[in-house]
């Protein structure tokens, strides 16, 4: 039979692999507050599955939504992530570990002021422009030394693991886009 | 080759420079505690809407150092560390877990909404904080 117009056993065994590895990495670093490998993962997947990555950051939220309750963090998660994955996209054809390690450094430093847009939309529904960006700001400034921890977390481990996990992708058959 | 150099620089150049705004932004724009001793009131208002007070006179910096110094005064908490930093979980033995009770501890300051979290809020001077639970909407 031609399927070629849908997902075949193999895909979703891959999405279904990716959103697994994803989320034992998250629950395994989750007692290490703001280092995670979801940052990584996402990148690396992008890289190596290409359109794949479509299905998985929408399952990937979904699970997450699930598991932990959709409140303001999940709306968060449904534009960080994609967001990830576009950057990661347009960047595709780098394979220095130091510029990853940048990237997505400066993603997870940029975190908290990506958090703070619901924030900016509640105070701009309640109180009007200015009181909107008050309480987006108030939100980004808190978190800034979470936001350094982030940055950190993110350049320490995509300069370390990008590497490895090229070789581990490009032994199981597999190129960068 | 060459051009890759010069991605690498920019991106260095670049996150090196937001590391500095960021820093700049915290220093001049974060919440900072008042040092010294201070009389803050904490109040904890639990799912049957029974309220205890405590009065503390407290050097903390801090509201999580202060509900530290409360426990002498039959006062506890217990929680985890997140990337938003500590998400208080129980309260005098009451657990408001969002995902598993359906409700969560939310902080008050002054009777208003509270900004920060229990280790990133200032403590200042006769300020009253509110432990209240609430249930989920």
């Amino acid at each position: 039979m031609n399927n070629n117009n849908y997902f075949s056993i193999q895909d979703i065994a891959q999405i279904g692999l990716m959103v697994a590895v994803i989320e034992v990495s998250k629950a395994a670093l989750a007692f290490l507050p703001n280092i995670e490998l979801t940052s990584f993962w996402l990148i690396m997947f992008t890289l190596y599955f290409g359109w794949k990555i479509i299905v998985v950051v929408p399952v990937f939220i979904l699970l997450e939504g699930s598991i932990y309750g959709m409140n303001l963090w999940w709306i968060m998660y449904l534009y960080i992530w994609p967001l990830l994955v576009l950057i990661a996209w347009l960047f595709r054809k780098n394979t220095s570990a130091f510029l990853w390690a940048i990237i997505s450094g400066i993603f997870g430093l940029c975190f908290g002021a990506l958090c703070s847009i619901p924030y900016i939309v509640i105070g701009f529904s309640t109180g009007g422009f200015v009181s909107g960006l008050r309480a987006g700001f108030v939100w980004w400034i808190a978190g800034i030394p979470w936001d350094f921890i982030h940055c950190g977390g993110n350049f320490i481990l995509m300069l370390v693991l990008y590497k490895p996990i090229s070789l581990a992708m490009s032994k199981m058959g597999l190129k960068q886009l | 080759m060459k051009n890759n150099t010069k991605k690498i620089v920019i991106g260095a150049v670049v996150l090196v420079a937001l590391i500095a705004v960021f820093a700049l932004a915290w220093t001049k724009f974060g919440a900072k505690p008042t040092k010294g001793a201070k009389n803050i009131t904490l109040v904890v208002e639990n799912s049957k809407g029974e309220i205890a007070n405590y009065e503390l006179d407290t050097d903390a910096e801090y509201l999580r150092q202060a509900m530290d110094e409360l426990g002498d005064k039959g006062f506890s908490y217990e929680g985890t560390d997140s990337e938003y930093g500590l998400m208080i979980e129980k309260i005098n033995g009451e657990q408001a877990i969002y995902a598993t009770d359906g409700a969560y501890w939310s902080l008050y300051v002054n009777d208003e909404y509270g900004q920060y979290g229990a280790d990133s809020q200032p403590v200042n001077d006769g300020d009253k904080y509110t432990w209240k639970y609430e249930l989920a909407q």
